[in-house]
Order: structure tokens, then sequence, then C-alpha cells
């Protein structure tokens, strides 16, 4: 049972590796500015979850709180993206 | 006890993943910014929740933060999708499909195609 877990969260690290190059790969090829903003942050989004499968693989701390700030900053940045997508400014 | 424990992590891992592999897979195929933000809300609210679900069960030390990190993903996870759409509609980006209910209560002109507004003040 622990062997089969640990293989599972291996496959799994493996996929959103994958996922993540699928969402980088849109940011660099989307067709509009909103476009890639949504690909930014889902690649935000599936960088915690990255950090999260080490946190669990390497039963550390450290990762948990490398999420947390992960998740901070990728907010405030797909935010004030946002506001600068629809007014042209940022203040 | 530990057994169940284990299990049930297990399927919170696999039941994530199903979900974020959905999320990503909708993100590529849909046809539109506004639609692709439906597909990637999936990714945060049931694959990056179960995903830290999971781990609050395999690392029980750092249960808090894992709980926290919860709460605040779920908070903004659908902020920053309303976001995006509200500055994606501002920067007149296209619209696949033909209702367009937030011109109509602008006044605004309908940024994707020539058609009148649809009311909905009825």
């Amino acid at each position: 049972m622990e062997n089969a877990l640990t293989i599972t969260i291996w496959v799994v690290l493996v996929i959103h590796l994958l996922m993540a190059l699928a969402a980088v790969w849109k940011v660099l090829r989307g067709e509009n500015p909103a476009a890639r903003l949504a690909g930014l942050d889902l690649f935000s989004t599936l960088t915690i979850a990255i950090l999260i499968i080490i946190a669990i693989v390497s039963d550390s701390s450290l990762h948990i709180d490398l999420a947390i700030a992960a998740a901070a900053l990728g907010y405030l940045t797909t935010i004030v993206l946002a506001k600068y997508i629809s007014d042209q400014k940022v203040f | 006890m530990e057994m169940v424990l284990q299990i049930s992590a297990f399927v919170f891992v696999v039941f994530g993943t199903f979900m974020s592999i959905i999320g990503v897979i909708g993100f590529i195929r849909m046809p539109d910014v506004y639609t692709r933000l439906h597909a990637t809300g999936k990714v945060s609210a049931f694959g990056l929740v179960f995903l830290l679900m999971a781990a609050a069960i395999l690392i029980p030390l750092n249960i808090w933060k894992t709980l926290l990190l919860i709460f605040f993903v779920l908070m903004a996870s659908p902020s920053v999708a309303h976001t995006i759409a509200s500055a994606a509609y501002r920067s007149k980006t296209p619209i696949v499909g033909k209702r367009d209910d937030l011109a109509a209560r602008l006044g605004a002109q309908k940024i994707h195609s020539s058609e009148k507004p649809v009311s909905v003040d009825d």
C-alpha cells in the first residue's frame, strides 16, 4: 500500500508537470492578452499543486511554506495584470 | 485507522488529478476566454483542494498550514476568475456565442456581432 501510494504520487507529479507545460504553451501562443492571462493563472495554480506534491514526496514543511508564498504572489500578479489589461494602466 | 487514512489520501490524490486533467483539457479545447475560465476554475477548486486534503492527511505535522492554504485558495480562485473575465470584457475580447447580457445592462455595443443587444430587463 505504501509503495502503491509512492508510485501514484510520482506519476501525479509527472502529469502535473506536463499540464504546466501545456499552460506555458497557451501563454506563449495565446490569441489575445486575456487568454494569455488565463493561462498564467492556470500556471500559477499548477505551480502550487506541484509544490504540494513535492512536499508530499519529500515529507517536508518547507515546500508548503513555498506553496503559501506562491499562492499569494500568483493572486496579486493576476489581479494587477487584469487591471492593466482592462484599463491600460495599473494605478 | 492508519490504513483508512492512507486509502482516503490515495483516493483524494487520484480524484484531484482527474479533475485537474479535465480542467486542463477544457482549457486547451474551449474556443473562448470566458469558457476557458470556466474550465480553469475546476483546476483550483477541485484539483488543488483535493490535493491539499491529501497533503493534510499525509503530512499531519503541517495540517494548519494546509488548511489555511485550502481556505486561501477557495477565497482567491473565484475572485481571480471574475477579475479576468471582467478585464477580458472591458478590453473587448470577442465572444463566441450569441448572448451578451452585460451589453444590454451597460447600454454598450455588443462586441462580437452586429445584432441588437438582447433585453434582459423584463
